[in-house]
């Protein structure tokens, strides 16, 4: 009862003991330990910047950096400076760097005939080219789907098709990318505000404010947005050095980037590098503001399909189609090729 | 009393001590695991993508002059060079002596004249026989193809290249011939260019034009549908 831990003398290290230096050789060692081995797991979780060049490291004024949205005009211009510079160290070109204003009065739309699309990619890769997309790991803003004619089922199609020729007699193809939605679910997903729609309807990504959690990729229903998982490489000779801030600059590892309908070309007033690239003249593109435009008539006229409607995203995207399908037709003349009537 | 009686239900401190430390221990194996360079990361990443230049080339399919003219061993001679000199047959449907390089495979439409003007050379026919210039072969094609040409009319068939904001830039209207041939019109078969090479695509090395064997397309996928040929060859002459 009066005996007191002090005087009992068993345990001089004990917790009572141990009041005065506050540390027990058994609490020295315990957390010692841990103290060692967590610092060793942060070195260890840190170690992969030892790979990263004095170069590469941010810079403050990558740091802080503020929003598209929130930047002033000269601060915009420095950036751009900057990105130009990056551009030149990484690339050793000179890119011009331009962030043109979305012009006013346009809506642009965009219309791809599905009768006469055959499928020979020339889009995809005048995309690639043109958006100085990754050759690797590849990047592909536009995916060809082949259909089977009768069927209008995306779960059966097939994207990886490669014949000799196309188009292949018993097919159909459906290219799709972004469908620039007028209510877009990968913007209401984004948690930091990184990506938005433009007065003009163009969805954008703010490629230094994305934090790469890939929400927008997973809301898209037309698989339009991709991911950087690794950094991109583009051979330097192959760059487009017609850059915009919102579209085709240099991306880095683990942003987002999709198709911006070739932003910084038709902002300008021209095509964008799909509709240019296409043989068969299947995609259309324009302002559905106008009312003498091209993609007007067809939304006026012709029979038109919108891809996954029901999700109610109200794309500016669509497909239309000919009264006939002419060129499925197999050749009405019973003549071989050579023979004289 | 009670802090002794505490201490004395408290557990054997040695023991106490053993299993505290087995906690850092692994958090130090795990740490000098991490810092230890485990050799070169394997990168899944495939080898970079070659964009072709013949597949992103703009330039239309077919380059005709759009005038009437010929290249003959290297001279160049207008239609009427000749043909003023040299009357065809009317109503020729016989094997030609001339222009045997050229295929006519327009379904019934099988006949020079046609198209071709009967006496004058340079330029096409009309539904009434009068001439249309060679280079507006649209009104010549207007004469059996309508709804087409109703459509090219308002840009929803046929190329439009340059600027879609003509108040920018000019923009062009692609003719008729500029795609189609008009002795064999069906839209030329192309080269595809290469299928996409993506991370998670599953085997790219397969030969079929199906999702492979073991890609998540395959095997989540209903696999393709069997569509009845028959019944729609039915509906569709």
């Amino acid at each position: 009862m009066s005996s007191s831990p002090i005087g009992s003398g068993k345990r001089p290290g004990g917790p009572r003991g141990s009041r005065g230096t506050g540390l027990s050789r058994r609490g020295f060692l315990r957390k010692g330990a841990a103290a060692v081995a967590g610092a060793t797991g942060l070195a260890g979780a840190l170690s992969p910047l030892r790979a990263l060049a004095p170069a590469d490291w941010p810079t403050l004024e990558q740091f802080f950096q503020s929003h598209y949205k929130e930047m002033t005009p000269p601060e915009k211009q420095a950036v751009l400076e900057r990105i130009a510079r990056e551009v030149k160290a990484r690339y050793q070109v000179d890119a011009e760097i331009d962030d043109p204003p979305p012009l006013v009065g346009v809506e642009y739309v965009y219309a791809l005939n599905i009768s006469r699309c055959i499928g020979c990619r020339r889009c995809v890769f005048a995309c690639m080219k043109e958006n100085n997309s990754s050759r690797a790991p590849e990047i592909q803003y536009i995916r060809v789907l082949k259909m089977q004619k009768g069927s209008i089922d995306v779960e059966t199609s097939d994207h990886h098709y490669n014949p000799p020729m196309v188009p292949e007699h018993d097919s159909y193809y459906m290219p799709v990318q972004c469908h620039q939605c007028k209510k877009p679910p990968c913007v209401k997903v984004c948690p930091v505000g990184a990506t938005w729609q433009e007065p003009d309807g163009i969805t954008v990504i703010d490629y230094d404010w994305c934090i790469g959690c890939r929400y927008c990729e997973a809301a898209c229903p037309y698989w339009a947005r991709r991911f950087n998982f690794a950094a991109p490489q583009v051979p330097a000779d192959q760059l487009n050095v017609n850059m915009s801030y919102l579209s085709n600059r240099p991306r880095a590892k683990g942003v987002m980037e999709k198709c911006t309908y070739c932003l910084h070309r038709v902002r300008r007033g021209r095509m964008p590098a799909c509709v240019e690239a296409c043989p068969t003249g299947s995609r259309k593109f324009g302002n559905v503001l106008d009312p003498d435009s091209e993609v007007a008539y067809i939304l006026r006229h012709k029979r038109v399909y919108v891809f996954k409607e029901e999700v109610g995203t109200l794309p500016r995207f669509f497909y239309y189609f000919d009264e006939r399908g002419s060129r499925y037709r197999e050749p009405i003349s019973t003549s071989q090729p050579g023979a004289e009537l | 009393m009670e802090q002794l009686d505490g201490r004395l239900k408290s557990p054997p401190p040695t023991s106490d001590g053993r299993r505290a430390m087995v906690v850092p221990l692994v958090l130090l194996a795990l740490g000098g695991l991490l810092a230890a360079d485990l050799g070169p990361f394997a990168s899944p990443v495939p080898p970079p993508t070659v964009v072709p230049a013949w597949a992103v080339d703009p330039t239309p399919v077919r380059r005709p002059s759009l005038r009437p003219e010929i290249e003959l061993a290297g001279f160049t001679y207008r239609c009427s060079d000749c043909h003023r000199l040299f009357a065809s047959p009317p109503e020729t449907t016989r094997s030609l002596t001339q222009h045997r390089d050229i295929v006519l495979d327009h379904g019934i439409n099988a006949r020079c004249f046609n198209c071709h003007h009967l006496t004058n050379r340079d330029a096409f026919v009309d539904d009434w026989g009068r001439e249309i210039p060679p280079d507006q072969p649209q009104l010549l094609c207007a004469k059996c193809h309508g709804p087409v040409y109703r459509d090219w009319l308002h840009g929803s068939h046929g190329r439009t290249d340059g600027y879609w904001d003509t108040r920018q830039g000019p923009q062009q209207r692609r003719k008729c011939i500029e795609c189609h041939d008009p002795h064999r019109p069906p839209f030329p078969g192309l080269v595809p260019a290469p299928p996409p090479n993506t991370l998670r695509m599953g085997d790219q090395t397969s030969p079929r034009s199906e999702p492979a064997v073991g890609s998540p397309l395959w095997v989540y996928g209903p696999g393709p549908v069997d569509v009845d040929r028959s019944r729609l060859s039915e509906g569709d002459p």
